[in-house]
Formats: structure tokens, sequence, C-alpha cells
């Protein structure tokens, strides 16, 4: 049962939010991932380095969510639902390690919307581009995502 | 090699990455992991419900898998070292799934005294088969 994809958000920006890192939830990551790395888990390793603190992980900016955003909103917009995901590919490029007690603002805007059909069936590709900077308003990592959705 | 960093000089196309083994993949591995990164999908904690989206049972997230080549990366090059990451998710990983991360060196270069390195990256299960590609951009200090 083929759905319809809704290509008309293609081009939409979502309105800035901020995320504040918190100490505890890079150590849940890094230990989520089995990550040991004293970078990431040792206050004092994390004091002593070049960094002044711990840091975050490279994939840690895939946390920065809108809490106040409705993502099932967001899917009936698209026309699925959750159960029809698939994440297709992911990028980070990471200016800055992300470190806790910072405050980050992200932007988000769906930047593609395609369809392809392959031996596995239709499938659309939305892809979402995220900037985040920091508290100078300088941007210290980007991250674009292309979820698959099968249709 | 653990937490190692490397120097730039000492770098050469073609090196590889030590290998990073990770799992058999557990179920409390996939909670863990919805829990510090806020994706409770439930297609990665219920098995009816990934059996009646069509998926065949649970599945871990992408994003797990790509966590563990940015360990791999960082594991050899540093924390802090990664620039860019980027990756396709190429297959499914199952719960007992093995995944093994690899990386190979496959180009040098420096502009305004910042050294990069390049690097292919990817994950593959117990069959070999790859579950992860990529590349990896990595800034590595030099000796002098």
């Amino acid at each position: 049962m083929a759905t319809a994809i809704n290509k008309s958000l293609i081009g939409k920006e979502y309105p800035p939010y901020p995320v504040t890192v918190e100490r505890g939830k890079i150590k849940e990551f890094a230990r989520a991932i089995g990550d040991a790395n004293p970078l990431y888990l040792d206050d004092r390793v994390g004091a002593a380095s070049e960094w002044g603190d711990v840091i975050a992980p490279p994939t840690f900016a895939i946390t920065f969510r809108d809490e106040t955003a409705d993502s099932a909103a967001f899917l009936r917009e698209l026309g699925t639902d959750i159960s029809r995901l698939l994440h297709g590919e992911q990028e980070f490029e990471i200016f800055r390690p992300l470190q806790p007690g910072q405050t980050y603002l992200c932007r988000a805007k769906v930047v593609d919307i395609y369809e392809k059909t392959g031996r596995s069936g239709s499938m659309a590709f939305v892809v979402r581009e995220t900037t985040i900077a920091d508290h100078s308003n300088e941007i210290v990592a980007t991250m674009r995502g292309v979820t698959v959705v099968r249709l | 090699m653990k937490y190692a960093k490397v120097y730039f000089d000492d770098v050469n196309v073609g090196d590889e990455l030590p290998p990073l083994v990770k799992g058999p993949i557990q179920q409390i591995q996939l909670t863990r992991y919805a829990g510090a990164s806020g994706d409770f999908n439930p297609i990665h904690q219920d098995d009816e419900f990934a059996r009646a989206a069509g998926m065949g049972g649970v599945f871990a997230h992408g994003m797990l898998s790509m966590g563990f080549v940015g360990q791999a990366v960082t594991d050899w090059s540093g924390a802090g070292t990664v620039r860019k990451l980027n990756v396709r998710f190429a297959a499914i990983v199952r719960l007992k799934d093995v995944v093994t991360c690899r990386g190979r060196v496959v180009g040098k270069s420096s502009k305004d005294d910042v050294n990069l390195v390049e690097l292919e990256v990817w994950a593959e299960n117990q069959r070999a088969e790859k579950v992860v590609t990529g590349r990896a951009t990595v800034v590595l200090p030099s000796r002098v």
C-alpha cells in the first residue's frame, strides 16, 4: 500500500531551539555506546585537557532535539508514521567539540525530499540539516540526516 | 593503542585502524541507547511492533553503530579530533550480531596549519556483511 509523501515540506525551516548540554548526559551517551574514553567520562582528565572540561563524543549532537516540538505531528505532516522510518545516512561536521554547561542554538531545515523505487519497494528520502551555534552565534557543528520512509 | 593520539607526521595513506569489536548486541544496550539518545522508536525495543512493521523483529539504532564507528576512529586518533563523520546505514544490525568497526587512511592534507587525515570507515557483522560505510576526517597535531 503506497502512500504519498508531502514534498511541500522541502525548504521548511523550524523555529530555532536551545539545548543546554548536561554533564551527566554526555557520560550516559558515551556509556550507552560502550565508549569509556576518559575525555568523555572523567572530569579531571577533561579539566587537564586542551578543552578545559570533558567533551562530547562525535555523534552526541543527535540528542539535540526540540523538546517542545511534536515529532508525531511532523510525521503526520509528512504523511507517514514512526513504524515506516529507517535511518539512511547521517553526517556530523564538528568545528569545536560540544561541552557540558554550554547552551547551543539549533536551527533545523528540511533540505530535500525525493522518492526512489528499489528492490525493497518504493521509498522516500527526507534530508534534514541542523546547524548548532554557540552563545556567540558561531556555528560549532552541523548535522545532516537522511530518513528513509518505506512507502 | 587505547585512547591513542597520533601525530600527522606518523600517519600514512593505507594505514589501518585497529579493529573495534562490539557486541553481541543485546536488547539492554538498545534500551540504554534509547534513553541516552532520546530515540524511543519502539521498533528498537518491542519485537511485536517491529514484526508488525514488517521488519522481522527489533533491530539496533543506526546511530548506535555510528557511535561504534566514531569510537573506532577516536580510539585511534584521540577524542576531540573528529572534524567530520558521515555514514550510510547499509544493513540492519540485529540482536546477537557482533559489529566490527574498521578504517583505513585514504588521504592527508594540510591547509592553514590544519592537518587533516581522511579515512574510509566501515562496520561489518559476523558474516562480514557491511552494515555501515562512510568517511571520517580527523584533525591531527604535527610533531613540529
